[in-house]
This record gives structure tokens, C-alpha cells and sequence, in this order.
């Protein structure tokens, strides 16, 4: 990459216009406006009655949990299945396209600022 | 006269003429009139007609058109329009060739009312999609190419010995619901599974989608699979191991997904679990639970497209999909970026998006039909979904660690397939109302509910919260440059290997057998060289003198016992 290219000013418009999120904070902001978010959620459940299939979802935040719990497992299983399924990149080299390279004559890599 | 071509002959008759087009606009804009041209048929078709024929004394039906095999036939041929209109600035007569070939086999097949018709249009997907592996033309490529194509006519063979055995059971080759009860219903039920990805049937999927070309993998999401959810929602409605099967199906894969590296595999795995949505509605086999499928299926087709064409585009401006190598592309390619999104959205179910509307009739019957575990397991998957389809796919690849790399945005034509993509993902999401219309049966359902919205935004909202605490307490697994084991080792490097080492023991074996036998026959030869070779007492020539001794030694016995006799 040239020094130009990671010039802002060089970016789509658009690009440009989303550049705040890397500012510093700006991640921190985007995390507690998430959790305003989800406590605003949680907080709706009590405005409405529910008609659940189960009584169990009838409880309030019951989805907020689930959802919750449930990612947490997620990344928790899939970094214990990491532990005992990774292997090297080029594991099935030459019999598969792991660490081939894609061709260039398929792609039309090109910088923004070419 | 339209109405009198089976649908799959004008993609076959138009692939044909592909060759013989100039390389160019005019070819591309050919690819995107077929299409077009298939799907104003389909749409024009009267409801419950048949286009029956004869062949070799069997009564063939290519068109069976009902409200099942038009939605399918549909959104085929729209699936078609977008892949190829993705793939505008492709100049590779195969690619273009096949592409049309493989729409055509796929709509064939759902409209084959027959087993016999099914056969020829199963193993017609087969052979034409794996040249959009092969269109890579890497070392690779070609033996992920031979795998996949062992395996999907090793389907097409299955297939072929359940329906001659269905016809000797029952003497009828037609197409309809069947039971599992017999030998020939469960060759042609492992024949479909294999295609619908059924755990542990499941490698070639993950295996060759992330091998193929660019365009090749858009395409290729949108019809094998799709089709084989039709064959099993036609044939295999309600039954019930089909419950269980989807269920595993919607959950080993999310922790796969979670893991892998490069990112084409991830929404392969991502495919493999939304099939297992369907595979539920379809044993669950309801008329809401089938609508279900076909919907889900419709919108699944689109935005699992969409998310293969933003990360197609990534490839193609930078060279790799791996999420290691990827982060902070938004700067300069937020389009691709925002239509990712869309595509992310879709498929993580958020409300206004287009899996909300779909997958939640099946959900819905599963938890009517009080099957706590099974809908239980269904959410569970949901909130999977978002963690590799809805985050990671978009996170790793625009934002995250800033990799560096500034690729421009993709080109026109992959932002219009995007764009148009993406448009119909909200529509649907928006306007449920004409795709419930389009489905097999009557649709009695209000998706947008307070509760259902409610608990559907706090099921996704409280995932993505995780996600935030995960990523800052750095618990979130990074990503690494590696791959993962699923149960494709077996055949790929086990198997190989047992076999290269027996074949290294039976050698030595044969070769220490053969060893004692020879040296048993040696010496047998060298003995009766011994005795009788031109060296040997037997050959000896023995002088006059000692045979005149000899015999009168023999005289005078004979003459002494004559004597004495």
C-alpha cells in the first residue's frame, strides 16, 4: 500500500463519513449504548403481556438470557473444540486450496486511490 | 408456445448457444435474459399441469408445476439472474456455460414429477457445477473438485438404486410422498440427505464451496442444497427423524463456523445449519411448517448470496477471504459493507430483515406442536447464527484490527447484484405478503407481534451484548491462520493412511510368503539338478568296464539261485 492510499481525505465519502468509529472511545461508546439498548429491552418486557407457547417465556427478559447464555456457549464450546480440531494451515496442502493462492487471473485487485 | 418447453431446456438450449457468442457484453447480457425469459415462463404456468412423455416405456413427467415446485423453479431462476449478473465481467466460456447448465438441472429437477426425470436432472447438477470449482485452475481446485464430484454422483447412483427398487416394490416411478419402510425409500432418503448436507454427510459442502471461483460460490449456494430441501419436502414430509437430523444439523456447525479462519468456509458452515432449519419445518411436515421451508428457503437463498457476493468482492479487491488477513475495509469499501450488513441481518433474523418473517414459521409449529427441546434448540441456533453469520462475517472483515489493506470498492455490476440483492432481502423482511402468497399453502400468520419483535430484538441485542463483553474481556477466540478438523479427515487423511500402511503390511507379508516359497522351489530345482542335471549321478556315463562287472555280478546270482532254486 502507498503512503497515499492511507490518507482519509483519498476515501469514498462514504468511508470518510464512518471514520469516527475507530476514534478512541468511540468502541466504548458503541458498548454502552448497546447495553442502554438491552436494558431498554428488558425494561419493555414489563409493558406488554405476553402469549408464549411455554410459561417459561412469559418471564420477563426470558429472550434477553437465552440470547445471552446461549452466545456465551457459543464462543465458549467453539474455543474448546479449537483446542482439538486446529491444525496447520496447510494440513491437506497440495489437496486442497487452503494455502494456495487465489489466482490472479480471476480477481481485479486494485487499490482505491489506483 | 412458450408453455410447451420444460423449463430446464431453455437453460440447456441457451447454454449451448453460449459458445458460440462473442466474449462480452452481448454474452453477459444473454446469461441475464435467460433468466428472465425462464422465470416469465414459470411464472405463466398453470398451476397443477403436467408435461408427461414417454421414454424407453415409462411414463415421464418434466413439468409437474404446483404451488411447491413453482416457489422453488422462482427463486432458482431469480438466483440465477443475480449470480450471473454478479458474475457481468466473467469471460470464461466454461463458468458461463456451466452456470446456466447447473440453473437449468436444478429447476429440472423440481419440476421432475417422475423419479426416473429426478435421476437425470440430480446427476445433471452434479456434473455442471463442479466446473465452477475446477474454473479455478489450481492444484487445489481440481482435487476438490474430484471430491466433490465423487460424492454428489455417489448421491445420483444411491438415488438411482432406491427408485429401480421403489419401481419393483410398487411399479410406479412417480415422485410423491413416500414412507420410510422399505430399502428403497431409505437409498433415496440417504441419496437427498447427502445433498441436503446431513451431519456427517455433510464435508463436500464445506469442502468445495470455499474452492470455487469467485462467482462460482454465489451460484453454487443457491441450488444443490436447495434443491435437495425441495426432493425431501416432496418426498419426505413429516417424517420424523427429519426433526432430529435438522436439529444437529442447526447446531454442530455454529461452533465450526465460530473458528474457521477463512471466511467462504464460514458461511458454508453458516448454510449447513440454515438447511437445518428447513430439515425441521420439513419433519415436522405441517402445511404451516412446510410453508415455512419454502419460505425460508426463498429468503436463504438471497441472503446467504448476498453475504457470499461481499465477501466474493473482498476476494476479488484483495485476494483472500481469510478474516486473519482482513479488518478495517469500510474505509474504503463501504458499500460491499453495508450490503454485508443487509445480508447479516437477514440471516441473523432481525426484525424488517428476511429471515425474521420466514424462519419464524417454523420455529412457531415447533414450539404449537409443544416440542420444548427441539424449539429450545432452534433459538439456541439463532442466537448461533448471529455470532457467525451476523458478527463475525462483517466485523472481521470491515472493521476489527485495521489489516491495512485499502482495496476500491467492488465494481459496478457486483454493487448492482449486491444492491439488488440486499433490496429484496428488506422487501421481504418489509412486505411479507407477496412471497406468503407465493407459498404451497394457505398462510394464516402475523409475524410482526409485539412479543415477537420484543423477544426476537432482546434474543439478538443481548447475543451482540455478550459479543461486546467478550471481545473486551479478550475471551473471544482471535483469528488464526489454521484449519480445523471436521469429520472429512476420516476419508481425506485416516483412511489414506490405514490404507497406506496396510498396503505396506500386506506387502511385506506377500513379499516374505512369496519369499519362502521361492526359495522352497529353489531348492527343489537345485536337488533335482543335482541329481539328474548334465553334472548329476543320474547323467553320469559310466564306463564299460563296470557294466560288464555289473552284469556278470547279475549272471552269476541268477545262475546261483537257478542252482540252488
Amino acid at each position: 500500500m502507498s503512503d497515499n492510499g492511507t490518507d482519509p481525505k483519498t476515501y469514498p465519502a462514504l468511508g470518510r463519513l464512518l471514520l469516527w468509529v475507530d476514534r478512541p472511545g468511540s468502541a466504548n461508546r458503541i458498548f454502552w449504548a448497546l447495553a442502554l439498548i438491552c436494558a431498554g429491552l428488558f425494561a419493555y418486557d414489563f409493558t406488554f403481556e405476553k402469549h408464549g407457547h411455554f410459561s417459561m417465556e412469559n418471564l420477563p427478559g426470558f429472550f434477553g438470557a437465552f440470547g445471552f447464555i446461549a452466545f456465551t456457549a457459543v464462543i465458549l464450546g467453539a474455543k474448546a473444540l479449537r483446542l482439538l480440531i486446529k491444525r496447520p494451515e496447510d494440513f491437506y496442502a497440495e489437496h486442497s486450496v487452503d494455502t494456495e493462492d487465489y489466482p490472479a487471473s480471476g480477481l481485479e485487485k486494485r487499490d482505491h486511490d489506483a | 408456445m412458450l408453455d410447451q418447453i420444460p423449463t430446464a431446456f431453455l437453460f440447456i438450449c441457451a447454454a449451448l448457444v453460449v459458445p458460440f457468442l462473442p466474449a462480452g457484453r452481448v454474452r453477459s447480457l444473454w446469461l441475464l435474459l435467460v433468466p428472465i425469459l425462464a422465470a416469465w415462463q414459470v411464472w405463466g404456468l398453470e398451476l397443477n399441469s403436467h408435461m408427461q412423455t414417454q421414454f424407453f416405456g415409462f411414463d415421464l413427467d418434466l413439468m409437474r408445476v404446483d404451488k411447491l415446485s413453482r416457489i422453488f423453479a422462482l427463486i432458482f431462476c431469480m438466483a440465477a439472474f443475480l449470480g450471473n449478473l454478479y458474475a457481468w465481467h466473467l469471460r470464461d466460456t466454461v463458468q458461463q456455460a456451466a452456470a446456466l447448465l447447473y440453473a437449468g438441472a436444478a429447476i429440472g429437477a423440481v419440476f421432475a414429477g417422475d423419479l426416473i426425470s429426478l435421476f437425470f436432472y440430480w446427476e445433471g447438477t452434479a456434473i455442471a457445477s463442479v466446473f465452477l470449482i475446477w474454473a479455478r485452475r489450481t492444484e487445489g481446485a481440481y482435487h476438490t473438485g474430484m471430491r466433490y464430484l465423487l460424492i454428489q454422483v455417489g448421491s445420483g447412483v444411491i438415488l438411482l438404486a432406491g427408485v429401480a427398487l421403489y419401481y419393483r416394490d410398487t411399479g410406479s416411478i412417480s415422485f410423491e410422498l413416500m414412507t420410510l419402510n422399505s430399502p428403497a425409500t431409505w437409498l433415496i432418503f440417504i441419496a437427498f440427505g447427502i445433498k441436503a448436507a446431513f451431519p456427517l454427510l455433510h464435508n463436500w459442502l464445506q469442502d468445495s464451496y470455499p474452492a470455487a471461483t469467485v462467482t462460482g460460490t454465489v451460484i453454487l449456494s443457491a441450488f444443490t442444497t436447495k434443491l435437495a430441501i425441495y426432493a425431501l419436502a416432496r418426498g419426505f414430509a413429516g417424517t420424523e427423524i427429519l426433526i432430529y437430523i435438522g436439529v444437529v444439523m442447526t447446531l454442530f456447525p455454529i461452533f465450526f463456523a465460530e473458528i474457521e479462519n477463512d471466511l467462504r468456509r464460514v458461511l458454508a458452515y453458516s448454510l449447513n445449519n440454515q438447511l437445518g432449519f428447513m430439515v425441521v419445518g420439513i419433519g415436522i411436515g405441517t402445511e404451516m411448517a412446510i410453508n415455512g421451508t419454502a419460505s425460508h428457503a426463498f429468503a436463504h437463498i438471497l441472503y446467504k448470496a448476498l453475504l457470499f457476493m461481499a465477501v466474493g468482492s473482498v476476494l476479488f479487491r484483495t485476494g483472500t477471504s481469510k478474516a486473519s488477513e482482513l479488518g478495517g475495509l469500510y474505509r474504503t469499501m463501504p458499500l460491499t459493507m453495508i450490503f454485508c450488513l443487509v445480508g447479516a441481518a437477514s440471516i441473523s433474523a432481525f426484525p424488517l430483515f428476511s429471515g425474521f418473517v420466514t424462519k419464524s414459521l417454523i420455529l412457531d409449529e415447533a414450539a404449537g406442536a409443544h416440542m420444548y427441546i427441539v424449539w429450545g434448540a432452534l433459538v439456541f441456533a439463532s442466537a448461533g447464527v448471529l455470532s457467525h453469520s451476523g458478527i463475525k462475517i462483517p466485523f472481521f472483515m470491515f472493521f476489527a484490527h485495521d489489516s491495512g489493506k485499502r482495496p476500491a470498492e467492488a465494481p459496478t455490476h457486483m454493487l448492482l447484484a449486491m444492491g439488488l440483492t440486499a433490496f429484496l432481502c428488506i422487501a421481504i423482511g418489509v412486505f411479507p405478503a407477496p412471497l406468503y402468497a407465493l407459498l404451497p399453502y394457505e398462510v394464516d400468520y402475523t409475524p410482526y407481534t409485539t412479543s415477537h419483535v420484543v423477544g426476537q430484538l432482546q434474543l439478538l441485542f443481548f447475543a451482540l451484548l455478550a459479543f461486546g463483553i467478550l471481545m473486551r474481556t479478550g475471551i473471544h477466540p482471535p483469528e488464526l491462520r489454521a484449519v480445523n478438523l471436521d469429520s472429512d479427515v476420516i476419508y481425506r487423511k485416516w483412511m489414506p493412511r490405514v490404507l497406506g500402511r496396510l498396503s505396506v503390511i500386506t506387502a511385506t507379508l506377500w513379499q516374505a510368503k512369496l519369499g519362502f516359497v521361492m526359495r522352497r522351489l529353489d531348492s527343489i530345482v537345485t536337488g533335482l539338478y543335482r541329481s539328474h542335471g548334465p553334472e548329476g549321478r543320474m547323467a553320469r556315463t559310466w564306463p564299460i568296464g563296470s557294466m560288464v562287472i555289473w552284469i556278470a555280478v547279475i549272471l552269476s546270482a541268477t545262475l546261483l539261485l537257478n542252482f540252488f532254486g
